[in-house]
């Protein structure tokens, strides 16, 4: 039995980081702005006209969302690009011929998927940080949501970088999944909110735990189990991790 | 003694149909200088691919001096450099880090690395151009990055798929030379070419395929006798037309 290769993964993470080191605008710059003008809009100039929640200000309650959502995308497209690129340009064929093995490659790129998406979230922190907002309720619950999340979208973007076989499918996860789901996942708004007709949209959205959780472990406010969300979080990472992984193993979009 | 490569009735058709590779074996002796030759399609590169894990065998065996290069494939692939026909690398890399990287994915040290690293770049006369990236370099120093990609790790069975297509008279001598200094030193080469002159100058052994079979495979004497190309046209089908447009 071969022993972990831990020169060969932090060599990919070495070179995956410094990938995403050449692009610093559009890796770190983008969704700081983006968050910067969601709490300025929603929870500066909007928040001050609503009645708090559960006893927080309409930024305390959004700003978990917002940071959640660039979470999301960053994670999604950290993974879906790195994979897509590699094969489109064929350098994927550098680590198909290497000692590596296919477990490696994974936690290789969900390393960077990680140290991109912490970054963005630190970021996100400090922004929100001059708007007043600090709060944290619970640090390893925090970390928790943030890296679950981010390994669930790393290994969904890399599903997507090996089905995809132009740019525009590398869209359509994102255009016509991930952005409305996160919309209605209660980034803006409770549940006690929607008409109760339109509250299974919530309840039954893999979104809302996901929210749901990192706005408890920062402000301590929750509208469903934490306990659940928890508990189908670490399913689906471990459903997709399979699933990724057996992907690499039969050669799925990467081997001819 | 273990062949430096042993392919075994492999068989490779692709998801559209395309049958590739049929039935091909080969063995490769250890400290061979082995030409692959055959006309454009014919399975080169595939076969290739598939000893390397690029391509997955549909099925037939291929061991690397003894290991299954699908069942063990980190432990097969620990033994192989490849030169790919086409430049796989990362444009925006400069020429050190994809070097560097490489030899970090094989387990070689930091300073391992360092050394062997300067070593490449100073024999491919790349010191200079170290910091550049991949795309701002001439069609030479690419080929030379890709040949110290391969090299980095000092594998026991160095693949090179055209390794001096592009590339001037002055590199492809150097490489020459390089490559024979190489297998003096004991490293198995496998080379395919289209310029015969190069096979004729540097390998022992010849293989010809055509339409993914092996279709001649012997010491480079046989195919000297009435010329390699002659040879080569015959096995490939092609003498008719020759001698005709020659006539």
């Amino acid at each position: 039995m071969m022993t972990v290769n831990w020169i060969g993964l932090w060599s990919l993470i070495r070179r995956d980081t410094s990938r995403i080191l050449r692009v610093p605008i559009q890796v770190f710059v983008a969704p700081w702005i983006s968050a910067l003008l969601f709490i300025f809009i929603f929870g500066y100039v909007v928040g001050p006209r609503i009645a708090t929640i559960g006893g927080h200000r309409y930024l305390e309650f959004v700003l978990p969302g917002i940071l959640m959502m660039n979470v999301i995308n960053a994670a999604f497209l950290q993974s879906s690009s790195q994979i897509y690129f590699q094969r489109f340009l064929r350098y994927i064929e550098e680590t198909l011929v290497s000692p590596l093995s296919y477990v490696e490659m994974i936690v290789g790129s969900l390393a960077v998927v990680i140290l991109r998406t912490v970054a963005t979230a630190l970021g996100i922190l400090v922004i929100a940080a001059a708007f007043g907002v600090t709060s944290i309720h619970d640090v390893w619950e925090f970390l928790f949501w943030v890296v679950a999340v981010s390994a669930i979208f790393g290994l969904l973007g890399i599903v997507v970088g090996l089905w995809s076989e132009n740019f525009e499918q590398l869209t359509v996860l994102n255009v016509f999944f991930i952005t409305p789901l996160s919309f209605v996942g209660g980034v803006f708004n409770t549940v006690k909110m929607l008409p109760e007709w339109l509250r299974w949209l919530a309840y039954g959205n893999p979104f809302f735990y996901f929210i749901n959780g990192l706005r408890h472990a920062m402000i301590g406010f929750s509208e469903g189990s934490g306990a659940f969300g928890a508990a189908f979080t670490l399913a689906l990472l471990a459903v997709l991790a399979v699933c990724v992984w057996r992907l690499f193993s039969i050669g799925y979009g990467l081997r001819e | 003694m273990t062949p430096a490569l042993s392919v075994s009735h492999l068989r490779k058709v692709y998801r559209r149909g395309t049958v590739a590779v049929d039935d091909l074996s080969m063995t490769i002796a250890p400290g061979d200088f082995f030409g692959f030759l055959g006309p454009n399609g014919a399975g080169k590169s595939t076969t290739i691919h598939c000893v390397t894990g690029i391509a997955t065998p549909t099925s037939g065996t291929i061991e690397v001096f003894g290991v299954d290069a699908v069942k063990d494939y980190r432990e097969a692939r620990r033994l192989i450099g490849l030169s790919p026909q086409e430049f796989n690398v990362d444009p925006f890399a400069t020429a050190r880090q994809i070097v560097d990287w490489m030899g970090g994915y094989f387990g070689l040290r930091a300073a391992q690395r360092k050394r062997r690293t300067d070593e490449l770049m100073e024999r491919f006369d790349l010191a200079e151009h170290q910091k550049k990236t991949f795309r701002e370099l001439s069609g030479g120093l690419k080929r030379r990055v890709i040949l110290a990609r391969a090299l980095v790790h000092d594998p026991r069975l160095l693949i090179l798929d055209e390794p001096t297509a592009g590339v001037d008279v002055e590199l492809r001598r150097d490489l020459w030379r390089y490559l024979q200094e190489l297998n003096r030193d004991g490293t198995t080469i496998l080379l395919t070419s289209h310029y015969l002159e190069e096979v004729e100058r540097l390998c022992r052994t010849i293989a010809i395929v055509n339409n993914g079979k092996i279709v001649r495979n012997g010491p480079k004497e046989e195919f000297l006798a009435g010329g390699l190309e002659a040879s080569y046209l015959t096995a490939t089908g092609a003498e008719p037309d020759h001698i005709a447009g020659a006539a």
